[in-house]
């Protein structure tokens, strides 16, 4: 709210500097975000909290102001002596726990016209355009009494009654701007006999507003029900500087205050005859009594605050109170609506006293239960093992496009169809929540790509959603990466197919999480290449793919590279972390010496070396300690349909050195078991 | 015996003009070999008479061990030298880029989030979390922030459906530790977080660490102690720190932090809006309603809890000015950190 220093100065008489001003609210709970000298006048952005309705008004900065320098607040003169004619209008509240006060004041005879300069200057300083000296009046009382006023042709009220009542069915009401809006029957409005004429503390109606022929007015000033006013307001889509107060809490007692001295400034402005106030009651201010342990104020705080330094620092910001001994009655002000239980005394308490005078103390506490943060340190391990593999970590929105699903052909019964949508997305690319992190790592690598970077391999570590039909989402972690490596000029040539880097990595994370074995199988994901994807497997079950983008999708993004091997994979960490070895177990470093032999195979071109490698497994015996493919061929002096995988096998003995004679025969029998096993034949 | 003594100054001469480690040989086996000189010598001695035999006998060996030992002498500074060269040959230009071994980066907000983790943990904190799409309930309404309440103004919302949203904050994790958990805690739950508005200074979705502390007799000196410590290990330990009212919902007393403006020194700047002060973050005493609503007693225990955005805790380590940045993802930017 902008706040104007000058017109503060109505009702204290600060003579501080404006930054020592500035200084003493922001310290008091009211930020000054901001000041500007306005013609010779200062102006400030206050930040009011939605707390202190009570301060979004001059008068509120000004109590404030007045309290943080110690001095007296100067209210001015609103009573309007009497006797008056009485008005002809009369005031009926059908809901009075929706209208706990509604007054009003019959004006007759206003010339409606301009403002005067003093009035439009204030205004304008505040941030408020002049219209007319009627509705700048009820603005300018809004702005410094922080009550909001409506001003009513009085002449276009039918059947001279104002009746407070819900929309009801079917009702809508052309507001002031123009637009003919539908009510929702809780709309409290108000009516005169023949139809609305306003929305309750939201807007007026057009047909009911002070224009230039208007001659009498009636002006309302009433206290609304916060929640009923905040809830009208956001059905419509509709807020005004009246609902923002409405809805934060008004003082229903000052608000005759605020109609006496809007009637006294239009008559000021622009003539006319005042009448008898209408004043219906029905919801009287019932003050709050609050009781306070001086003992719990200190505890809370950390402090040794006396009772009379609580008590005075009270009545400074006109809180009444009672000393009952170790304990006091705090009885906050009408216009302090949010003050109920003890903990609001105890921060009116702390922020008067003065937060920075508060000592500063490390807690004595107990310590945790030691089996603190597994999780995250295991997922820092990851993120680490996969960045010491060349990627770097990006971190996307958890949105997803529609279309992104699409785009990865991803099958109609697939789970990563089942996805969270909002409801008021920001853009319709960003309406679903992420069911797998591939669609943002493919932008991010476009967006690098487009920058000149030729080489990307990037990781994300997040969740994902996957509506599973419950009233939460199911959140699962996932780990996803892309790798590109466009063939630059090195030195140092090292020449290593882009599926086998990326597998790299997933073999070094398995390895330092000691998550066990895994395994691959040829993958169905669509949007892989059919011949370079795989399944990873953990204990059989489908832990995530790994595989380069399917040609198809290429075409797709349109892309101008001259080798688009771009290599993705994404892994369930969920099911990862529940294989994770948390402590390893000591094995004897072996005593007695090795012996190695290698035996070179030709085998037919589509039997894997995994398959070969079970077999080899699978021989089972006890002296054998290790078995290493070393060698892969294929092409010259092979026929077409063979290649060569060559064996590193290790035989050691736990308990005594192996003989040469008995490493041949084991050998021996090893090598023809696998060729009759494989119908291979031995490399010449 | 003048020829002995002849023969082994030819010798001097002759190995003093030697080049290399063949012509060594040949001075070698010229004397010493089996039909070197010396070995004539030592085959005529027969022919001497048997009172000069002695000496000349003495003479001839003595001159022997003196070749061979002159000989391996030389052999030695010839291999030394012939090694020198082969290493000179095998010399390599060490300005030769090494193995490029790429190691990924940590992206820069993770990179602060470890370091906040890091200081909260070594006071004791445990890390919690909670889910991101959220019930109404956990994100406001246990929070002191009912259906129709202003201060739900202060955060756009995302809506799945009436009663789920995308949360808005870190601040449901607390209730949920609270429900789940009995006191003492000391957590913090770091995590994403959602609103619906986006400009030059807003994303749609950020990042908060959440805190929370709840034990007898903790007080608000307790809180400013927690956080001037937390301030000091990662802003440096004379950064000014001051504690200024505000308002949440779920604390009473509420106050931001803010800190003496690490550009200008507090002397006022554009990032500072000129006040010398930068605002990090919100904290405040639980209130009471909060403890009621997770089942703790609030008679019993008292406890604070604060939040930070960890763009802006990166965004002032770093200097970075634009938060859209963070999830640009462009390499150029990542690779910084």
């Amino acid at each position: 709210m902008r706040v104007s220093l000058e017109w503060i100065k109505d009702f204290v008489g600060i003579t501080a500097p404006a930054e020592e001003v500035a200084h003493r609210l922001t310290m008091a709970g009211l930020e000054i975000e901001g000041m500007e000298t306005v013609d010779g006048d200062i102006v400030m952005e206050v930040n009011v909290t939605p707390n202190r309705p009570d301060c979004l008004n001059i008068l509120g900065i000004a109590r404030e102001v007045a309290a943080a320098f110690g001095l007296q607040l100067k209210i001015p003169q609103h009573c309007i002596d009497g006797p008056l004619e009485k008005g002809d209008i009369r005031v009926e509240i059908d809901a009075p726990d929706l209208c706990g006060r509604y007054t009003g004041r019959l004006i007759k005879g206003v010339t409606v016209g301009e403002s005067p300069e003093w009035m439009k200057k204030r205004l304008e300083k505040c941030g408020i355009r002049a219209i007319n000296n009627v509705v700048d009046v009820t603005n300018y009382v809004l702005l410094e009494f922080g009550h909001p006023l409506h001003a009513f042709d009085a002449d276009r009220i039918s059947d001279r009654i104002i009746r407070v009542a819900k929309a009801g069915n079917g009702s809508s009401i052309k507001t002031l701007d123009g637009i003919d809006r539908k009510l929702d029957e809780d709309t409290l409005l108000i009516w005169d006999g023949r139809g609305p004429v306003a929305i309750a503390g939201i807007m007026g109606g057009e047909g009911s507003s002070v224009d230039l022929p208007a001659r009498n007015i009636f002006l309302e000033s009433a206290y609304f029900e916060p929640s009923s006013i905040r809830r009208s307001s956001r059905i419509l889509g509709l807020k005004s500087e009246s609902s923002y107060r409405f809805e934060r809490g008004t003082d229903r007692e000052f608000l005759e205050a605020a109609l006496n001295r809007a009637a006294m400034l239009i008559q000021e402005t622009a003539g006319g005859m005042i009448h008898e106030i209408v004043d219906v009651y029905p919801g009287k201010h019932v003050p709050a009594e609050v009781e306070v342990s001086c003992q719990k104020v200190n505890s809370i705080l950390g402090t040794d605050i006396e009772k009379e330094e609580m008590l005075r620092i009270l009545e400074m910001i006109g809180i009444k109170t009672i000393d009952r001994g170790d304990s006091f009655t705090a009885m906050p002000p009408a216009f302090r609506g949010d003050i109920k239980e003890p903990v609001d005394i105890i921060e009116e308490i702390a922020r008067c006293y003065g937060y920075g005078k508060i000592p500063v103390r490390i807690p004595k506490t107990s310590l945790p239960d030691g089996i603190l943060n597994r999780k995250e340190r295991n997922l820092d391990r990851i993120k680490e093992t996969v960045r010491k593999s060349g990627f770097t970590e990006v971190i996307n929105y958890s949105f997803m496009n529609p279309g992104d699903l699409d785009l990865l052909s991803i099958p109609e019964d697939d789970r990563r169809r089942r996805c969270i949508s909002l409801k008021n997305p920001l853009k319709q690319e960003d309406s679903l929540m992420r069911t797998t992190l591939i669609p943002s790592l493919i932008n991010n690598f476009l967006y690098n790509l487009a920058r000149g970077t030729r080489e990307v391999s990037l990781y994300e570590l997040s969740r994902v959603f996957i509506d599973e039909g419950d009233r939460l989402p199911k959140e699962e972690l996932r780990l996803s990466g892309i790798f590109f490596r466009e063939n630059a000029p090195s030195v140092w040539q090292e020449q290593i197919p882009p599926f086998f880097v990326v597998k790299g990595t997933l073999q070094a994370l398995f390895e330092e999480m000691k998550a066990g074995e895994y395994c691959l199988a040829p993958s169905d994901e669509a949007f892989l290449h059919k011949g370079k994807s795989a399944d990873i497997l953990c204990e059989g079950q489908k832990t995530g793919f790994i595989g380069e983008i399917s040609p198809n999708i290429i075409e797709r993004l349109n892309l101008k590279i001259k080798k688009p091997e771009i290599v993705i994979f994404e892994l369930s960490l969920d099911m990862l972390l529940t294989l994770v070895k948390e402590v390893p177990v000591y094995a004897q470093i072996p005593k007695y010496p090795p012996v190695e032999r290698d035996v070179a195979l030709v085998v037919d071109v589509h039997m894997t070396s995994g398959e070969i490698l079970e077999l080899l497994r699978g021989y089972g015996s006890p002296v054998i300690e290790s078995i290493q493919l070393f060698d892969y061929y294929k092409g010259k002096n092979m026929p077409a349909d063979k290649k060569s995988l060559g064996f590193r096998i290790v035989y050691r003995s736990k308990d005594r050195t192996l003989t040469d004679n008995e490493v041949e025969s084991i050998h021996g029998s090893l090598v023809e078991y696998i060729l009759n096993k494989t119908a291979g034949t031995l490399r010449q | 015996m003048g020829d002995l003594h002849s023969l082994r100054k030819t010798f001097l001469d002759e190995i003093a003009a030697v080049t290399d480690l063949a012509g060594l040989q040949q001075i070698k086996s010229m004397y010493t070999g089996k039909k070197g000189l010396l070995t004539e010598k030592l085959k005529a001695l027969s022919a001497i008479s048997p009172e000069e035999r002695r000496d000349y006998g003495k003479l001839v060996n003595e001159i022997k061990d003196f070749i061979e030992l002159t000989v391996k002498e030389k052999e030695l500074a010839f291999r030394t030298i012939e090694k020198e060269a082969r290493l000179q040959t095998e010399k390599i230009d060490i300005t030769l880029p090494g193995k490029p071994f790429l190691c990924g980066r940590k992206h820069p907000m993770n990179q602060i989030l470890s370091e906040i983790k890091d200081i909260f943990v070594s006071m004791g904190f445990a890390i919690e979390d909670g889910p991101e799409v959220e019930l109404d309930y956990y994100n406001f309404e246990a929070l002191n922030l009912p259906k129709d309440h202003p201060a739900r103004d202060m955060q756009d919302t995302f809506y799945v459906s009436d009663d789920v949203v995308l949360r808005t904050h870190t601040s449901p994790v607390q209730v949920r530790v609270m429900e789940k958990k009995k006191p003492p805690l000391k957590i913090i739950a770091p995590g994403k977080v959602y609103r619906c508005d986006s400009d030059v200074s807003h994303t749609a979705m950020f990042h908060q660490v959440e805190g929370l502390m709840v034990d007898k007799g903790i007080s608000f000196s307790d809180l400013k102690g927690v956080l001037e410590l937390f301030i000091h290990s990662f802003f440096g330990k004379d950064t000014p720190v001051r504690f200024r009212p505000s308002y949440f919902p779920f604390t009473e007393p509420s106050a931001e932090v803010d800190i003496g403006c690490i550009f200008c020194s507090g002397n006022g700047c554009r990032i500072c809006k000129t006040t010398g002060w930068i605002e990090v973050m919100g904290c405040g005493m639980v209130n009471p309603r909060v403890f009621e609503m997770s089942g703790y007693q609030p008679d019993e225990y008292t406890g604070f809890a604060f939040g930070m955005g960890i763009e802006r805790m990166t965004m002032l380590k770093y200097s970075i000015d634009d938060i859209r940045l963070f999830y640009e993802n462009d390499l150029r930017f990542l690779k910084q950190f």
